[in-house]
C-alpha cells in the first residue's frame, strides 16, 4: 500500500474494492446495537401513548386540568390537576432547598476545603447520591416523618403559622416531608455537576480578581457564578427533573392526597407516586389507562427538562468556546 | 498475535461462566420443579390475606401444592385473574356485572367470614369504646376532628377524652375493605351514601392514605390520635385497640366470632353471583357486628389447573376453616348454607 | 467597582470582611450539613437492621403472619436480586459496548449526535416510565417474569454502560489504530483486539456503576416482577422477588419485626452498593492511570 492509500484507510472505513467481511460485520452489528436503541426510545414513547391511548379518547385534554380521582364504578372520572400541582410543588420546592446547599457544598470543596478532606468529602457527597430511593424512603417513612411531625412542624407552624403554607401539624406523612426526601436526592447531582464547573474556571480569572483585593465571597460572585452560570443553570434543571421523575421514595412519605391546598404538612400526591401506588391495583382498564396518561405526562414533562438541559449545556459550550476564541 | 490471546481468553472464561450460570439456573429450576410439582398462585385482598397465610403450610402437608398469594388489595386481585396473570383472584368486595365481563368466564365463590375493625391509637383511652355509624360516618367525613367532640363523649359518658386532633388512616388502593366499610356507612348515613357511596375506594376528603390493611395499621400505630380500618387480624397483629360499634339493635358489638357469626346469619342466601351483604345486620341480630362481610375467591371457569384448584379450594372451604387457622385471626368458618354454595360452584370449574 | 457614597476605608472593608466570613462559614455548614445527613441515615440504617443482619436474613424465607418466632428472612429476594440482575447485565453489557463502539468508531457526526441524544433521553426517562413501558409490552398476556424485570434493569443500565465505554473509547489515542491499520490489520480486528482491551477497565468500572444503581431499583419492577412467592426461585420464567421490592413492601406494614428485616436487608444493599461504587472508583483511577501513561 502507498502513503497515498494508507492516508484514505485511516480516514474512511472502506477503501475501494476492498471491503472486508469483517468489518462490514463489526459495523452491521454495532450499527444495529445503535438503532436498536433509537428505536427502543420510540417504543417507549409509544406504549405509554398507547396505553394512556382509552384514558386520552375519553377525556382528553380536559384530563390534564382536572382535580378528581374517583374510581367508583359507574362514575370514574380522573384527572392529572392535582398530581401535577404536587410534581410541580414538591420538585420546585426541593430544587429551591437543594439549590444554596449544594452551590455551598461545591464552593467549599473546591474554595475552602483542606486539601485532606477534599477526597473523602467528596466521595460522600457522591456515596449520598448511590443510596437507592427505597432505602431513603424507609428511612423517611420510620424516622423522618415522625421527627418532622414532632418536633419541626410544630415548630415551624408556631412561628410562620400565619402563612398558610406552614398549617397545623399532620401526620407524618406529607408533601413537607417527601420536599425533605427529594431535596436529599438532588443534592449531589447539583453538587457535583456544580464542584466540576467550579473547577474549570481558570485560574487567572479567580487570582486575577483577588489581586485587585476582592475578598474570596466577592471572588465567587463577581468571576466564579458568571463563568460557570450555564453548567449551574444545566445541573439545576438535571436536578429538577431528577426530582419530578422520583417515585418511590416519595410515594412512601407523601400520604396519596387527591386535592390542591395549601398547606404542606398536609398529605398530597405526584405524577410518580400515584402511579407507584396505584398501578397494581387497577381494577379497571379506565383506572389503568388514566395511570398510563398520567405517565404520559410525567414522560412530556421530563423529556422537556432533559432537553433544556441539553440545550443550556449546548449554549453554554458554545459561548465558552467563543470567549476562548483561538484556543485550544 | 499475543494481544489477541487475552482478550480470548476473558471472553472464554465469560462464556464458561455464562455457562455454568445457565446450568445453576437450569438444574435449580427442574429440581424445584420434581419437588413441587403445582404452584397455585393467586393476587388479592389483603382482608384475607393473613387467613391465606396460614393455608400455606395445611396446603402443601395435604397435597404438595405451593401457595403462592400476593396481598395487592381486592381491586388489584380483580385485575391479575382477569389479566390470567394469576390463577385465582381474592376480593371482599362483589364483583360488579361490568368486572364479571371483563374477567370473561368467571365463578365468584365465598371462601372466608370476617370482620373489619375501626381501629385507634389514643393512650388515654380504653380499648373498645364506644361508637356508632353516625357518629363514624360524620368522622370520616371531616366533620368531627377532635377526640373530645361532643358526639363521641355522648357515647363514652364515663371516659375522660382528651382533645387530640383525629387523623384519618384510609387505603390508598382499590380495597374491598374500603368497600367494606363504605357499604357500612353509606347504610348508616344518607349524607355518606350520596357524597361518597359504596365503592373499593371512595374520594376521601381528608385523612392519610396507605396501602393495603398493613399499611393502614402502620400508620394508626405510629400516629397519636389516629383512626384507621382493616381486617380484625391486623389490629390484634399490631396490637391496636378497637371500637364496639352499636349494632341496630343497640347493642355495643366486637369484631369477634360471636358478633360476625350473627352477622352472617342476616343473610344466607347468596345471590345469583353468590354475594352476600351483611353489613348493618336488622335487629333481630342482637349481637351482630355491624361491619363485618364475606370474602370471594375468584376463579376461570375454565383453567388448565382445574384439578388442583378445585382440590385447593374444596380444602380451604372445608378445612380451612378449621379453628386453628381462623380462630387466632377472628375469622368465623363460613356458615353451612353457603359452603353449600361454594361447594357448588367450585364443582363448575374444568379444564 | 460600586460608587456608592465616600465611606471611611476601613469601615467598608470590615463590612466586606464580614460578609466573606459569614458565606465561607455557610459553605462549610452546607459540606457538614450534607455529611451529617448521610452520616445520620446510614447510622439509622446499621442500628435498626443490626438486630436483624444474622444468616437467616439470606437463608430463610419470609412467613408473613407468622404467630410463632420461626425463623424468617428474606432468601426469595436475595436469589431474585442477583438473577435479576445477572441477566440484566447480560442484556445491557454487549449491546451498550456495541452502542459505543459504533458511535466512536463508526458514526458520522450527525448520527452521532443524534444517537447520543437518544442516550441521553433514555437515561432520562423515569424508572417508573420504563416499568410502564416493559409492563405493556411484556407482561400484559404473558405475565410478569425474571426476564420483563431484568429486561426493564437493563433499559436503565444501557446508557450508563454505553456512555462509560464511550468516554474510555475516547481516550484510547488514534495513534493506536493508525498504526494498526499502517500494519496491515483489518479495521475490526484492530476495534476488537487492539482499542477494546484498552478499555476494558473503563467498561468494567461503568458496568459496575450500573450494576449499583439497578441492584437498588424499585420502580421498574414493581409492575414487571413483583407477584412473587416466598420460597427463593432462580428461574427467570416466574416472576422473582427482589431486595428493594421487599423493602418496599415492608416498610408500609405496621410489624416491628417486618421493619428491622427491611432495615437489615437495606443495610446489605447499602453495604453492596457503596463497596461497588468505591470499588469501581478505585477501578476507574487504576485504569485511567494506565492509559495516560501508555
Amino acid at each position: 500500500m502507498s502513503a497515498a492509500d494508507l492516508a484514505e484507510a485511516a480516514r474512511r472505513p472502506f477503501t475501494g474494492r476492498r471491503v472486508r467481511f469483517g468489518d462490514l460485520l463489526l459495523q452491521l452489528v454495532a450499527g444495529a446495537a445503535a438503532l436498536a436503541t433509537t428505536v427502543l426510545v420510540g417504543l417507549i414513547v409509544w406504549k405509554v401513548i398507547d396505553g394512556a391511548h382509552l384514558s386520552i379518547s375519553k377525556f382528553g385534554l380536559g384530563f390534564v386540568t382536572r382535580i378528581a380521582w374517583n374510581p367508583v364504578p359507574g362514575h370514574e372520572l380522573y384527572g392529572a390537576a392535582s398530581f401535577l400541582f404536587g410534581t410541580a410543588v414538591t420538585s420546585f420546592s426541593a430544587l429551591l432547598l437543594a439549590t444554596p446547599l449544594a452551590i455551598g457544598i461545591a464552593l467549599f470543596l473546591t474554595e475552602l476545603a483542606p486539601r485532606s478532606l477534599q477526597a473523602p468529602v467528596t466521595a460522600l457527597v457522591e456515596t449520598l447520591a448511590a443510596i437507592p430511593s427505597v432505602v431513603v424512603g424507609l428511612w423517611g417513612i420510620l424516622v423522618l416523618g415522625p421527627t418532622l411531625r414532632d418536633h419541626v412542624e410544630p415548630a415551624l407552624h408556631g412561628a410562620l403559622g400565619f402563612i398558610p403554607l406552614f398549617g397545623p401539624k399532620g401526620a407524618g406523612a406529607s408533601v413537607f416531608t417527601a420536599i425533605v426526601v427529594l431535596t436529599i436526592m438532588i443534592l449531589p447531582i447539583v453538587a457535583s455537576i456544580s464542584r466540576e464547573l467550579f473547577l474549570s474556571v481558570p485560574r487567572e480569572l479567580k487570582e486575577g480578581a483577588l489581586a485587585l483585593g476582592t475578598t474570596r465571597w466577592e471572588m465567587v460572585r463577581g468571576v466564579m457564578f458568571p463563568y460557570a452560570r450555564g453548567g449551574i443553570a444545566a445541573a439545576l434543571i438535571l436536578g429538577f427533573g431528577r426530582a419530578i421523575g422520583e417515585a418511590i421514595a416519595v410515594t412512601q412519605v407523601i400520604g396519596g392526597g387527591v386535592w390542591i391546598h395549601w398547606n404542606l404538612f398536609d398529605t398530597g400526591d405526584t405524577l410518580g407516586a400515584k402511579i407507584a401506588a396505584s398501578y397494581q391495583g387497577a381494577s379497571t382498564n379506565l383506572q389503568a389507562s388514566s395511570l398510563i396518561y398520567l405517565g404520559l405526562i410525567l414522560l412530556a414533562f421530563s423529556l422537556v427538562v432533559n432537553l433544556a438541559a441539553q440545550w443550556v449545556v449546548r449554549r453554554a459550550a458554545r459561548k465558552q468556546g467563543a470567549t476562548r476564541g483561538g484556543r485550544g | 498475535m499475543p494481544k489477541l490471546g487475552s482478550l480470548t481468553r476473558i471472553s472464554a472464561v465469560a462464556a464458561a461462566a455464562a455457562l455454568l450460570a445457565a446450568t445453576a439456573v437450569g438444574t435449580a429450576g427442574a429440581s424445584r420443579a420434581s419437588h413441587h410439582a403445582t404452584t397455585i398462585s393467586g393476587a388479592g385482598s389483603t382482608f384475607v390475606s393473613p387467613l391465606v397465610a396460614q393455608w400455606v403450610a395445611g396446603i402443601g402437608a395435604a397435597y404438595g401444592y405451593e401457595l403462592q398469594y400476593s396481598p395487592i388489595g381486592s381491586g388489584g386481585g380483580i385485575a391479575a385473574i382477569q389479566g390470567r396473570t394469576v390463577d385465582f383472584g381474592a376480593s371482599d368486595a362483589p364483583l360488579t356485572s361490568d368486572q364479571f365481563a371483563a374477567c370473561n368466564g368467571c365463578l365468584q365463590i365465598p371462601w372466608a367470614l370476617g370482620g373489619t375493625a375501626v381501629m385507634y391509637n389514643e393512650p388515654s383511652v380504653p380499648n373498645l369504646l364506644h361508637m356508632d355509624g353516625p357518629t363514624l360516618a360524620k368522622i370520616f367525613m371531616g366533620q368531627i376532628t377532635t377526640w373530645n367532640d361532643p358526639a363521641i363523649k355522648k357515647l363514652n359518658p364515663k371516659v375522660s377524652l382528651p382533645s387530640d386532633k383525629i387523623t384519618i388512616a384510609h387505603r390508598s388502593d382499590n380495597s374491598g375493605t374500603t368497600y367494606n366499610l363504605s357499604d357500612y356507612l353509606s347504610s348508616v348515613s344518607s349524607t355518606w351514601k350520596s357524597r361518597f357511596g359504596t365503592a373499593v375506594a371512595v374520594n376521601w376528603p381528608v385523612g392519610v392514605g396507605a396501602k393495603g390493611s398493613s399499611g393502614v395499621a402502620g400508620v394508626v400505630s405510629s400516629t397519636q390520635g389516629a383512626i384507621g380500618y382493616a381486617d380484625v387480624a391486623f389490629a390484634l397483629q399490631a396490637h391496636l385497640k378497637y371500637f364496639a360499634m352499636k349494632n341496630r339493635s343497640g347493642k355495643f358489638t366486637t369484631p369477634g366470632t360471636r358478633g360476625i357469626l350473627a352477622a352472617a346469619s342476616s343473610d344466607q342466601k347468596p345471590d345469583a353471583n353468590n354475594a352476600l351483604s351483611i353489613v348493618n345486620p336488622p335487629k333481630k341480630y342482637p349481637v351482630a357486628y355491624p361491619i363485618s362481610t364475606f370474602t370471594y375467591v375468584i376463579v376461570p371457569k375454565q383453567t388448565a389447573k382445574a384439578a388442583a384448584l378445585r382440590k385447593f379450594l374444596f380444602w380451604a372451604v372445608t378445612k380451612g376453616q378449621a379453628a386453628q387457622y381462623t380462630a387466632r385471626l377472628r375469622f368465623v368458618p363460613i356458615p353451612k348454607s353457603v359452603l353449600v354454595v361454594a361447594e357448588k360452584t367450585i364443582a363448575k370449574i374444568h379444564s | 467597582m460600586s460608587s456608592a457614597g465616600f465611606e471611611l476605608g476601613g469601615n467598608r472593608l470590615a463590612r466586606r470582611r464580614r460578609v466573606n466570613f459569614g458565606m465561607e462559614a455557610l459553605a462549610w455548614v452546607a459540606a457538614a450539613l450534607a455529611v451529617s445527613v448521610l452520616v445520620v441515615m446510614v447510622y439509622a440504617v446499621a442500628r435498626r437492621g443490626w438486630s436483624q443482619l444474622n444468616l437467616d436474613l439470606i437463608t430463610k424465607q419470609p412467613i408473613p403472619f407468622s404467630f410463632t418466632n420461626a425463623p424468617q428472612g428474606l432468601s426469595n429476594a436475595f436469589a431474585g436480586t442477583i438473577v435479576l440482575v445477572a441477566i440484566a447485565t447480560l442484556m445491557a453489557l454487549p449491546v451498550g459496548i456495541l452502542v459505543a463502539v459504533y458511535l466512536n468508531e463508526f458514526a458520522p457526526p450527525t448520527i452521532r449526535s443524534a444517537v447520543t441524544l437518544v442516550l441521553d433521553i433514555l437515561n432520562g426517562v423515569p424508572a417508573i416510565v420504563i416499568g410502564i413501558f416493559v409492563y405493556g409490552l411484556v407482561v400484559l398476556g404473558h405475565g410478569q417474569s425474571g426476564f420483563a424485570g431484568s429486561f426493564a434493569l437493563a433499559c436503565l443500565m444501557l446508557p450508563l454502560v454505553a456512555r462509560a465505554t464511550m468516554e474510555v473509547l475516547a481516550l484510547v489515542p488514534n495513534s493506536l489504530r493508525e498504526a494498526a491499520l499502517g500494519l496491515g490489520v483489518a479495521r475490526w480486528r484492530t476495534t476488537v483486539s487492539i482499542v477494546l482491551p484498552q478499555t476494558i477497565g473503563g467498561v468494567l468500572t461503568g458496568t459496575v456503576l450500573a450494576v449499583a444503581r439497578v441492584a437498588g431499583e424499585t420502580a421498574p419492577l414493581l409492575f414487571t416482577s413483583s407477584l412473587v412467592g416466598n420460597r427463593p426461585s432462580w428461574n427467570p420464567g416466574h416472576a422473582l422477588q427482589s431486595i428493594p421490592v421487599a423493602i418496599f413492601e415492608l416498610s408500609e406494614s405496621s410489624d416491628p419485626k417486618d421493619h428491622a428485616r427491611a432495615w437489615a436487608a437495606a443495610f446489605v444493599l447499602l453495604l453492596f452498593i457503596m463497596l461497588a461504587s468505591l470499588g469501581a472508583r478505585w477501578l476507574a483511577l487504576r485504569s485511567r492511570r494506565k492509559l495516560t501513561a501508555g
